[in-house]
């Protein structure tokens, strides 16, 4: 890390944090505490309000990728009869039940008592029906509409005027299938959903909003970047998925305030930054180092990632109505990442506000949209190199490094 | 406009109601791309990894003088060719409809708003209100339409079918295009000159066909098409109307039909497509099933585990031809055919 700064406090206490979660949750479910499986566009909150500990598809997936067991989940998915091919990063969790638990990360889920998903693209309502054919656990899918409307410069407006972002019609389907959610978790676990408690829970993710966006508005003014952008992923991701708790906020300040600290102290993840990165899609989860590796040879920094910009700009939402407000931050959440001209226009936002000389675009079958916003980039002057592949299919990734450093010689020239 | 008598409306995907257009006084036209054209590296850039044929239908839509768009979102590959199209400044107004696939009141609620939605982009294009008269006359012309795709699939389904599965799916996506008395008179013409086609009787799965080049290959090699699962065949949304004394009762029964639908693979869960497979291929007395499934078009491929047992169950063999490329479909289907044991000799088809 030519010498950079040690590891943010942030991202190890979050990390440990995460572990003794999940051991603890594993442990409680196994001894009979109701667990869910929720996608990561599910809305969690209804869960938290129920006090049902959830742990989240994407997240899962990326742990089963960094321990090395991508390769085996995918291959029990196959056994299955199922493809080992397709949505790579949504059904990993599914295959890596079928390891036996000494090879599992972290001896392995236990079998959630729901699984939960909205209904996106054309797979994930089937990779979850999957879930509910397991022993114990049920599902419940949600509706996923399309984004009309899909407005640019959503967020100077979505924490308020959520229904100009989203449409009031799709968020009333969503606010009520919410709604059926709750009431079928309630007659699962006797547990009623309290709507004060829900609200405060909300509050509590908006509060965890703005400082993530404060921590955003640093990062991207400071030259040059005083904290390496792997370490900004789990301490910014992990606290997402502990949503609505006053220690997520808590995580989210330290974030805060650990960054303002670096930058006031002068740190430098490498000291001599001439090329400012910008990374675009899902984590390269199997391979974290390759993060860093531009440093030495090129100067080269990644300085963004859509983890903490998401957080930043696509959570905040207020108002009077529990289940509707909760209803808008998710039946468009996706979209403002992948549906042009919301994406394109916000990817094209957030590198220019970063400084950023290259991106690199790592794009899924899954993803749509990405030759839009790579044409809205590029039409900005800034340079893109597209990789497609899985992120979570170690098969798909090989020779990224290669294709990077040949981008940064030929197209980010030095500033 | 076009030049055409009614306004025309294009669309893609299986979920617009024809009788809502109708009775806007539009002629609908579906666009459902090909299996093999060569599809511009743009389109195929733009749209990403999904299903190819979207890019045909791009191709096609570009070819093909239209008043209006109206994009299902009923698969991945529809909804970003929507997206596509509307953030690069489509040529003609385009509308996404959107159905959502639970019943549940709130999803009812949604369609209401949706087919309303629908009403008013075709009546904007023809200048022409949608009412509960034009709501009934359309009906009746969707009705008699329904009733011409019930004699196809008798004939189909006769032994032995009088109808190849190659003239019938090349008479849907005729009426998917045309008048209400023109889709008539070309289902109504479908097999007519035949006597009666021999070979081993087969329900084809999987990906849908955008046009006939597999079922060419397939019954050319000694097997006969008898029934279909995906939306350009038996499950194109199609001769399917509602009466109501009201445009909200018309629209309500319309949602009834989209609920009552055969599940597609995009929007489907394996459990309920398995059965359906199996339900569609027994009855028509199929002997074997063909799972036909493009390159990146995922869906169907999720379907096949559950398909397999459900066929098993039933004693009818299923065969998988998945990963077909643009430019395979034809080899890959005649592949199917030897692998499926068609009897060639026996083959008395002209497709």
């Amino acid at each position: 890390m030519s010498g950079g700064p040690e590891r943010l406090d942030s991202a190890v206490i979050a990390t440990a944090y995460q572990k003794e979660w999940f051991v603890r949750t594993a442990a409680a479910a196994r001894g009979g505490e109701p667990l869910a499986l929720a996608n990561a566009d599910a809305p969690h909150e209804i869960l938290r309000a129920l006090g049902i500990p959830y742990v989240v598809n994407q997240w899962w997936s990326s742990i089963i990728s960094a321990k090395r067991t991508a390769a085996p989940s995918l291959a029990a998915v196959a056994a299955l009869g199922l493809p080992d091919d397709s949505r790579q990063y949504d059904v990993l969790p599914l295959g890596a039940q079928l390891l036996p638990p000494e090879e599992a990360p972290w001896g392995g889920l236990p079998e959630p008592r729901f699984a939960i998903a909205e209904r996106g693209g054309d797979v994930t309502h089937k990779i979850f029906e999957q879930w509910g054919r397991r022993p114990g656990t049920e599902t419940f899918l949600l509706s996923r509409t399309g984004a009309v409307p899909a407005p640019v410069d959503w967020w100077e407006i979505v924490a308020d005027d959520w229904e100009s972002v989203f449409g009031a019609e799709r968020i009333d389907l969503l606010r009520d299938e919410i709604a059926e959610l709750a009431t079928w978790l309630s007659e699962r676990t006797g547990r009623p959903l309290d709507m004060a408690v829900l609200a405060d829970i909300l509050d509590l993710a908006n509060e965890q909003a703005e400082w993530n966006a404060r921590t955003r508005a640093l990062l991207a003014q400071a030259r040059p970047l005083p904290v390496p952008v792997t370490d900004v992923i789990p301490a910014v991701m992990i606290p997402q998925w502990h949503r609505g708790t006053r220690w997520a906020v808590d995580a989210a300040k330290r974030l805060h305030d650990e960054v303002a600290a670096r930058i006031d102290a002068g740190a430098a993840v490498h000291s001599g930054e001439r090329r400012r990165l910008m990374w675009i899609g899902r984590g390269l989860w199997s391979d974290l180092e390759m993060y860093r590796s531009f440093q030495e040879e090129f100067d080269a920094v990644f300085v963004w990632s859509m983890y903490l910009a998401i957080a930043a700009d696509g959570y905040l939402r207020r108002g009077p109505d529990p289940l509707r407000t909760l209803a808008a931050r998710f039946v468009g959440l996706t979209d403002l990442l992948y549906v042009p001209p919301m994406s394109s226009s916000w990817y094209a936002k957030e590198a220019l506000a970063h400084g950023v000389d290259g991106v690199v675009h790592l794009v899924a079958d899954d993803t749509p949209g990405s030759a839009l916003i790579t044409a809205a980039l590029e039409e900005r002057g800034v340079p893109v190199l597209e990789i497609r592949a899985s992120n979570a299919d170690p098969r798909a990734t090989g020779g990224v490094r290669e294709r990077i450093a040949t981008f940064l010689r030929d197209r980010v020239p030095a500033s | 406009m076009t030049s055409d008598v009614a306004p025309v409306i294009g669309v893609v995907g299986n979920d617009v109601p024809r009788q809502i257009v109708l009775a806007a006084g539009a002629r609908p036209h579906r666009l459902t791309g090909l299996w093999d054209a060569p599809a511009d590296p743009q389109w195929v850039d733009l749209l990403g990894g999904t299903d190819p044929v979207a890019a045909t239908i791009a191709e096609e839509l570009a070819a093909t003088p239209l008043d209006g768009l109206l994009v299902s979102n009923d698969s991945q590959a529809h909804l970003r060719l929507f997206y596509v199209l509307r953030a690069t400044g489509p040529a003609v107004p385009v509308h996404l409809v959107d159905l959502p696939r639970r019943d549940s009141p709130g999803a009812r609620r949604f369609l209401r708003h949706q087919f309303a939605a629908l009403a008013g982009f075709c009546a904007e294009i023809t200048g022409r209100a949608v009412d509960r008269e034009s709501l009934a006359a359309a009906a009746a012309a969707e009705a008699a339409l329904g009733g011409e795709l019930d004699r196809l699939r008798e004939r189909r389904r006769a032994e032995p079918p009088t109808c190849s599965g190659t003239d019938a799916l090349r008479a849907l996506l005729t009426a998917m295009r045309a008048s209400p008395g023109e889709a008539i008179e070309a289902v109504r013409a479908a097999g007519r000159a035949t006597d009666g086609t021999a070979g081993r009787r087969i329900h084809v799965t999987g990906s849908n066909h955008p046009d006939p080049r597999a079922y060419a290959a397939l019954e050319a090699a000694g097997l006969v098409v008898v029934s279909e699962d995906h939306d350009t065949g038996d499950g194109a949304w199609l001769g399917v109307s509602a009466t109501g004394a009201s445009v909200d009762e018309v629209f309500e029964r319309l949602i009834d039909a989209h609920f009552a639908r055969i599940p597609a693979a995009a929007t489907g869960l394996g459990s309920d497509r398995a059965r359906t497979t199996r339900k569609l291929a027994t009855d028509a007395g199929a002997d074997v099933v063909v799972a036909l499934i493009r390159d990146l078009d995922e869906a169907p491929l999720w379907d096949v585990a559950d398909q397999r047992e459900a066929l098993a169950d039933a004693g009818v063999q299923l065969h998988v031809e998945d990963h077909i490329r643009p430019g395979e479909v034809a080899a890959r289907a005649a592949g199917a055919a030897v692998a499926v044991g068609a009897d060639v000799a026996r083959s008395e088809m002209t497709p």
